[in-house]
């Protein structure tokens, strides 16, 4: 019996069930459970029962305390001492009032409300429009399917510019073979594609492809089949697929046009196939034939002038594509060293390799701007709602005296931020949509369709939940100010009747240096915008180098069928030349391989004679151009030494050229260059004749670049721009030019006639569209910056009316009180601009990449804009500063 | 009154005991009669619960000297626990008509 008493579990594996339990009467019958079965096991074997009693505790106590936990999480503060809580969820049951209490203090101030929406309205628009633009342009410019494993395949070099096109045929065929990270790797090639048939010849664009880019793309024709594989085959690769438009337009929508032969750069061509509608994939293409390459070009490794895109296969990333590329790339490089050195071996995804160079500085400069504006507006709506905040002072105050918690009046303020911020989504989304019409409707077609992803732009979906997050994000950027400004009130100070001084001058301090911030946001962005008119302004009237008024254009591209050889195309080009020469009102003609502003251009390395070559991978380069005698008088440029191209230049003659005056000067500084020799390319010696004045070709990469000029009758071109110098206006004589070339040849089509400012005008469409969007958002910076200007000072004047009153009636004159005034707006604006300057120092080099580097940022603009905003600055300063100077001393006072 | 697998056969197996139903006979008859054996704390969580729907009553027993001087707590089952098990009982049966064929032994 006395033993059955000393029994006992462990004592201290009770202590821990019992402090599991907490709860003395529910812990006692546990454990006396535990007790009961323990007493018959420890009689068995006291150290089975020890351990069995110390597993049973600790396996109940950790049960017991996980449900604890998961109880408190459930009910929160919810123990037996809280007050009995009406039914419903607690916070709703808040919230609901005070979401419509702050409608209502809305709607009891229409006016400001609608200025606070218009602000947001406009600073959300413009950023609502600028996504739209990047989300088309930069995110999903190609409709295809799966387009995200479609990839290009890059060859690039240091210095080099052009992603589109960088293969040469023999690597594109060896990295064909050596690679299998894709289902199919296709090259492309431009193609001026000459369509003759029952109406005018016509050129269209075209490109040479592989058979299986259609199957990289995922597109199918609508008409008839794409290629086959063996389509390519030299010889039997004259088939063609019809682009949609082309085949409605010139085809009449023929469906049997499928198998017939229409006739392409003068030979006969099988029609394959017509392109679904819409397709016109890459660069606005109407007509895709088959790429064949001879013997002689599937050895080329040094032409590198194909676009290679392809398909991920199953299974595979672009990471994989990457390392092949990388790899093939090096080997080719190590195999071949001579055509193939510094070549480095590159995927992109096929929107990032198809984007613009130039175009990721632009679209980030317009999101950069946007946001500016956006900015400035929330420091605006901040602003208003600050003055609200102190009208509204003595409610906040009340409320938190009567034991409203600071979170609370913090909430309320949020919630009628986000009330604003909501209405203004709307009016966001219209302005956005007004926005992206206008940019839509503003860019030429034949402009747009080099834009991949133009014809996306549009306010969809997306751009809709973009707007509306973007207008939440805005509002609690724009409310937290005020929110925590008066969710901390002096109390005593608040709820005195005159209390004029103490919080409401630390929240006047606040006011200032939000306006100081909004002065030096929108000084980067006048500078910007200031930056981008001044460009196209250059760009228009500045010199070019050669005459651009009364100078008429047109292109004209040979097809190789036709002219197969140098004699014929000479023939041509001489006889069109001479007929343009005899029209009436015509001064000179002339042709040339390539003209200034044209979207293309043509170049070589070169090798100057004397000069030993050391790097055979990095000689120096120049643009080329082959032109018929006349063709500097014609096109402007003056003559400094030497001679011009002449008529005695003959194919049999001593090969010669003209060179710019900057090729001169970089090869044979300081001495005269007429007489030397240089090599283009693998061409023979050719001596220099004369020294022509500097064009700027193409005012974003090619200003004043080396150039080589050479007679046409030494190196015919199959594709020229031929141009008439007139003495009327050039628009008179196109008919007559088009004319002079059909009398010559009837199947040849000419395009693009138009004067070279029409020409200049097409090149800066680019320019002009950024000039005017900065030009938009400037002004809208400015619109926003002065009306925070005029808010805070009025407030500031009507603060100081007791005091002002005081100041007049000790004997200050009107005078005195308008300077005092607007020496405080002086110091503000000073103040704000200073910080602005250094903003925009700061980012000089985003807005000059933002405009392709034409221009470089200048001390004087940024005075000149800095100016202007601390003068207008002022000029909103004025009222406020005169109403302050008419304030009647006595009707102040005895208000005070 | 929904009541799950678990919460039927505590109660059943406390009908079963009839006035001897505390913790320790009340999983020993469970054991016993389904074959299979209970968590100790599994059986507290499901007596509580039950005790919280309302479908069991408890009270404690004078201290006992056996249980190192405490009580025993037992319980009994209320008459909605009663008639929480008949409703179960009735749905399972409805759901078995017919079937008996088909899985009867």
């Amino acid at each position: 019996m006395t033993e059955g008493m000393t029994i006992r579990p462990p004592r201290r594996a009770e202590r821990v069930l019992a402090r599991a339990f907490g709860d003395p009467v529910r812990a006692e019958a546990i454990l006396g459970d535990l007790h009961e079965e323990y007493v018959p096991r420890a009689a068995a074997s006291v150290r089975a029962a020890w351990l069995w009693y110390w597993s049973q505790a600790l396996r109940l106590s950790t049960r017991l305390l996980v449900r604890h936990a998961l109880d408190r999480l459930r009910r929160p503060r919810a123990g037996p001492a809280a007050p009995a809580q009406p039914p419903g969820d607690p916070l709703m049951r808040t919230l609901g009032p005070e979401i419509r209490h702050a409608f209502r203090a809305i709607l009891k101030r229409p006016g400001m409300s609608a200025v606070i929406v218009l602000t947001l309205a406009l600073g959300i628009g413009a950023n609502a429009a600028v996504f739209a633009l990047v989300d088309a342009l930069v995110f999903r410019p190609f409709p295809f399917p799966d387009v995200d494993r479609i990839v290009m395949v890059v060859h690039a070099r240091d210095g080099q510019i052009d992603r589109r096109a960088s293969v040469s045929p023999a690597d594109f065929l060896d990295l064909r073979r050596q690679t299998d990270a894709f289902e199919h790797l296709a090259a492309l090639a431009w193609w001026d594609a000459n369509l003759i048939g029952r109406d005018e010849p016509e050129r269209v664009q075209g490109f040479m492809v592989s058979t299986d880019l259609f199957a990289v793309l995922g597109v199918r024709p609508a008409l008839g089949r794409g290629f086959l594989a063996g389509d390519d085959t030299p010889g039997r690769h004259r088939r063609v697929v019809l682009g949609y438009g082309l085949w409605q337009r010139r085809f009449g929508s023929d469906p049997s046009i499928v198998g017939r032969s229409i006739t392409i750069d003068g030979s006969a061509c099988e029609v394959v196939g017509v392109a679904p509608a819409g397709f016109d994939f890459p660069m606005g293409a109407q007509v895709w034939s088959p790429i064949a390459f001879d013997p002689k070009t599937a050895a080329n490794r040094t032409t590198r002038y194909l676009t290679v895109l392809g398909r991920l296969a199953a299974g595979r990333t672009l990471e994989d594509a990457k390392a092949q590329v990388a790899l093939a790339t090096e080997r080719l490089e190590r195999q071949y060293s001579e055509s193939n050195k510094g070549l480095a071996g590159r995927v992109y995804t096929l929107a990032h390799g198809m984007r613009d160079v130039g175009l990721g500085p632009i679209l980030s400069m317009w999101q950069a701007s946007a946001l500016f504006v956006l900015l400035i507006a929330c420091v605006n709506v901040a602003n208003l709602l600050l003055a609200r905040g102190a009208e509204r002072q003595r409610e906040m105050a009340v409320r938190l005296a009567i034991g409203a918690s600071p979170w609370r009046v913090a909430r309320s303020m949020l919630i009628e931020s986000l009330w604003l911020a909501l209405l203004a989504a709307p009016a966001a989304v219209a302005s956005a949509w007004a926005a992206v019409t206008i940019l839509r409707g503003a860019m030429p077609a034949h402009i747009a369709r080099f834009v991949a992803g133009w014809d996306q732009i549009d306010v969809d979906g997306r751009l809709l939940v973009a707007t509306v997050l973007l207008a939440m994000l805005t509002a609690l950027l724009f409310g937290i100010v005020p929110a925590v400004q008066c969710a901390r009130p002096k109390l005593a100070e608040s709820l005195k009747d005159g209390g004029r001084a103490g919080a409401g001058s630390a929240r006047i301090r606040l006011r200032r240096s939000l306006v100081m911030a909004q002065m030096a946001l929108a000084l980067p962005l006048l500078a910007a915008a200031g930056l981008s008119v001044l460009t196209v302004h250059r760009y228009w009237n500045g010199p070019q180098g050669y005459d651009p008024d009364r100078l008429l254009t047109m292109q004209v591209v040979l097809a190789d069928g036709r002219y197969h050889d140098a004699a014929t195309r000479l023939r041509f080009t001489r006889n069109v030349v001479e007929r343009l020469a005899a029209l009436p009102g015509v001064r000179s003609a002339a042709a040339i391989n390539t003209m200034p502003a044209l979207g293309s251009n043509s170049g070589g390395t070169i090798e100057i004679d004397g000069q030993p070559v050391l790097d055979r991978a990095n000689m120096p380069r120049a643009d080329y151009r082959v032109a018929t005698p006349r063709v500097f008088e014609t096109l402007g440029i003056p003559l400094l030494k030497g001679r011009g191209i002449v008529d005695s230049d003959r194919e049999e003659t001593q090969p010669v050229a003209v060179v710019s005056a900057s090729l001169a000067e970089r090869h044979w500084p300081g001495t005269d260059p007429i007489g030397r020799r240089l090599k283009l390319e693998d061409g023979p010696w050719i001596t220099i004749v004369g020294v022509a004045g500097d064009v700027i070709h193409d005012w974003f990469a090619r200003r004043n670049y080396p150039t080589v000029y050479r007679p046409f009758a030494q190196a015919p071109s199959g594709s020229m721009s031929l141009l008439v110098r007139t003495v009327p206006e050039p628009v008179a004589l196109a008919a007559a030019a088009r004319g002079a070339v059909r009398a010559e040849d009837p199947a040849q089509p000419v395009f693009d006639i138009k004067t070279m400012r029409e020409a200049l005008t097409d090149r800066t469409v680019g320019l002009r569209y950024v000039a005017g969007i900065m030009g938009v958002l400037g002004a809208l910076a400015l619109v926003l910056s002065i009306v925070g200007v005029y808010g805070v000072m009025a407030c500031l004047v009507a603060q100081r009316t007791h005091e002002i009153g005081v100041r007049i009636a000790l004997g200050a004159t009107r005078a005195d009180v308008l300077r005092l005034t607007l020496a405080q707006t002086g110091r503000l604006t000073a103040a704000g601009a200073g910080v602005g300057i250094a903003l925009a120092l700061a980012l000089t080099r985003l807005i000059e990449a933002g405009l392709l580097g034409v221009t470089r940022g200048s001390p004087l603009m940024l005075a000149a804009v800095a100016s202007l905003l601390v003068t207008a600055a002022l000029l909103a300063g004025c009222l406020p500063a005169r109403r302050a100077a008419g304030i009647d001393p006595i009707a102040a006072l005895r208000q005070g | 009154m929904y009541l799950g697998e678990f919460e039927q056969i505590v109660l059943l197996a406390i009908l079963r005991l009839g006035d001897e139903a505390y913790a320790i006979p009340v999983r020993s008859e469970i054991e016993d009669k389904t074959g299979r054996s209970v968590a100790r704390g599994a059986l507290y969580t499901a007596l509580d619960r039950l005790e919280g729907k309302r479908c069991l009553r408890s009270r404690l027993s004078d201290p006992r000297p056996e249980r190192g001087g405490r009580s025993r707590r037992y319980y009994t089952v209320t008459p909605a626990g009663l008639a929480a098990l008949r409703a179960s009982r009735a749905s399972l049966l409805r759901l078995w008509q017919g079937l008996e064929g088909r899985l009867g032994s």
